[in-house]
């Protein structure tokens, strides 16, 4: 039995990727290819949720058709009910005096 | 209107789309051992200024009806509430409960 000499079998290799046009590489070193390989994942990701209708920039862009946004007007009215039972959110602090937050540092 | 969640994971899609081919970049340079390893360390310090919306990992397949994020359906993308109102409603094409 007759045995093919290593450098032969490397040659071999030399010339396998020269002809079908893959990188040389024995020694297995990586070379951050499949980084650049892969396909790009960012464009079927924006697709995955269906479009929304989103009803506030509608009526901010065409102001003609008076369009009312019942949700927020909702929300609106619910915090003026708030705000006349006294629950309202409190005033932005002006300095830091004001600030609610001096109180509590130890 | 979706909820915050789902916000969030939009925000994350469209960072994922508008950074990819400048993080697969850096990211070609931080793992090539044939370049100098300063060269690969400072790559890789690109690599970690990017914020978190910008990571595929990031994104998450959240329901389409609910936005709830665990047991979802991917083929429906919808969670298995949602799937089985669904599906007894007909609104999934063959899909039918089963029974034998």
């Amino acid at each position: 039995m007759s045995t093919v000499l290593p450098s032969r079998l490397a040659a071999l290799t030399r010339l396998r990727c020269a002809i079908f046009q893959t990188s040389y590489n024995p020694t297995g070193i990586r070379t951050g290819a499949k980084y650049l390989r892969k396909r790009l994942r960012g464009p079927s990701m924006v697709q995955y949720y269906p479009q929304q209708l989103n009803l506030a920039k509608i009526a901010r862009q065409y102001p003609e058709l008076e369009l009312v946004n019942e949700v927020e007007e909702q929300r609106l009215q619910d915090i003026e009910d708030r705000k006349k039972r006294g629950k309202g959110a409190p005033k932005k602090a002006k300095n830091e005096n004001e600030s609610r937050r001096m109180g509590k540092r130890r | 209107m979706p909820n915050i969640r789902v916000l969030r994971d939009i925000k994350a899609r469209n960072g994922v789309r508008a950074n990819e081919i400048a993080r697969r970049a850096y990211l070609y340079v931080a793992r090539n051992q044939t370049l100098p390893a300063p060269v690969r360390f400072q790559a890789q310090l690109q690599l970690n200024t990017f914020t978190r919306y910008t990571r595929p990992t990031t994104v998450k397949n959240r329901c389409h009806e609910t936005g709830r994020g665990r047991g979802i359906m991917s083929e429906f993308a919808l969670c298995r509430f949602q799937f089985r109102l669904k599906a007894l409603r007909g609104e999934l094409n063959g899909v039918h409960k089963a029974s034998w």
